[in-house]
């Protein structure tokens, strides 16, 4: 049965990117975790991996040409003469060679959720024009929301003297974070007490049995969040427009304090992976974040957060969704040794009760995993 | 490149260091003592730590080394800068 390798998210804004390069060809052979391709936005670059080992059966994109994400990129079987499925192909630009869309035109289309093989182009590049004619024809309505970048509410500028200062890019990114939690998202918080005992003794003896220096106990608490998201795919979801996205991989935001920066360091596919690379895998992010040496891709792209205050000894937190995701659960530990579970939930993808099920499953190790 | 000694209380500085901005007094640490497993500092200090020891010795270390065995102890850490190649 093929395996599809599908084109990565790079970031949230960017539904399309550029193939840089292809690095296999069809018939070829790769291992699991091979660079088979690179994709590319003006933000970053990011190496797409095979999942797993196989032929490759059939390549559905062309070394420089735009590719949708989510789209199949490379076709993967076990054997060499397994056929690939037919797909919708990855490029925007139509095997009948009609014009490229120009970027605004790209967000046109994105707003009134088509594809530039839908439009006719009246000249050589598919315009804005042609798809505000064709949309305006069709009786469209954009959809505004999910794509729009949410715009601060009008406030008054404050009357107090003082020095203006620009806002660094972390910073930036966090007021776009803040932003899209007040404005999109409907947040809703709830928390479970729980008996941290478990979870302690069961990180000091994994600790203890791989010989690791740090404390693994954050790092499996959330690895069993991911693997219950992979299979659980409704909490690993967000919405899109009147749609639920339900994601195809779970790719874990976990929250990192580094001096003056807060990062959500991203572990791409986490579901897929063992308690011990999973653990391997997000100290290794840690390490990176706190020495701000994170790539782009590594900040993007999380479908599911997991984020801790405990080394502050404050009771609670609440925290706020990062984009496009629908659940963000927050650990903590109180002075007095209570501990809490909770979560920031998107209302408009989960309800109250499907988010207490998962703090109370993930409030216990649960070694049969 | 700094004798054992010199690295030993390098180190042993820095945590005492990251201890204090937690509120806590690690100046009883000893060289051998495993920092872990002290409670002076928790795993974001030693996180921290391990950066601060990677750019001050010019060390690049791989997830697989970040074991007790390696880094347990001051003098453990410093053992391993001193065997380690060393990387720009």
């Amino acid at each position: 049965m093929p395996t599809a390798l599908h084109v990565p998210r790079i970031n949230n804004n960017d539904d399309e990117v550029k193939l840089v390069s292809l690095k296999v060809a069809v018939g070829d052979v790769v291992r699991a975790g091979q660079v088979v391709a690179e994709v590319e936005t003006d933000k970053a670059v990011i190496e797409v991996e095979a999942s797993e080992p196989g032929h490759v059966l059939a390549l559905r994109g062309a070394e420089g040409e735009t590719v949708r994400v989510g789209a199949v990129l490379i076709w993967l079987g076990a054997q060499a003469d397994e056929t690939a499925p037919d797909d919708h192909p990855t490029s925007d630009t139509p095997a009948t060679g009609t014009a490229a869309p120009t970027a605004k035109a790209r967000d046109l289309l994105r707003r009134y959720g088509l594809q530039a093989g839908d439009v006719r182009a009246s000249g050589a590049r598919l315009s804005a024009q042609d798809v505000q004619q064709h949309a305006d024809r069709l009786g469209l309505q954009p959809t505004d929301k999910e794509h729009a970048v949410a715009q601060p509410t009008a406030a008054p500028m404050p009357i107090e003297p003082g020095q203006l200062q620009p806002l660094r890019s972390d910073q930036r990114g966090m007021l776009a974070t803040v932003l899209w939690h007040r404005d999109v998202a409907v947040p809703g918080y709830i928390e479970l007490p729980y008996d941290p005992a478990p979870w302690d003794a069961y990180a000091r003896d994994f600790g203890a049995r791989h010989q690791l220096l740090l404390n693994p106990l954050l790092p499996l608490m959330a690895q069993a969040l991911a693997a219950l998201a992979a299979s659980k795919p409704e909490i690993n979801a967000t919405l899109a427009g009147e749609q639920r996205h339900v994601y195809r991989q779970v790719n874990l935001g976990f929250t990192v304090q580094a001096g003056d920066v807060l990062y959500l360091a991203v572990l791409r596919d986490a579901g897929a992976l063992d308690e011990l690379s999973f653990s391997t895998r997000l100290i290794d992010l840690q390490r990176r974040a706190a020495g701000h040496q994170l790539s782009a891709a590594e900040t993007q792209g999380s479908t599911i957060g997991f984020s801790s205050m405990a080394r502050w000894k404050i009771g609670r937190h609440i925290p706020v969704l990062a984009p496009h995701t629908a659940l963000m659960v927050a650990h903590a530990t109180d002075p007095d040794g209570r501990a809490v579970l909770g979560a920031t939930y998107d209302h408009r993808v989960l309800h109250g009760a499907a988010v207490a099920q998962v703090l109370r499953h993930i409030s216990q190790p649960r070694p049969a995993r | 490149m700094p004798t054992q000694d010199e690295i030993e209380q390098a180190v042993r500085q820095k945590v005492i260091e990251l201890a204090n901005a937690m509120g806590t007094d690690a100046s009883e640490l000893t060289v051998d003592e495993i920092i872990p497993a002290s409670g002076f500092i928790d795993s974001a200090a030693l996180l921290e730590l391990i950066a601060w020891f990677e750019a001050c010795y010019g060390l690049a270390i791989p997830p697989a080394d970040l074991t007790i065995d390696n880094l347990g102890s001051a003098a453990l850490m410093a053992a391993y800068a001193l065997r380690a190649p060393r990387r720009a």
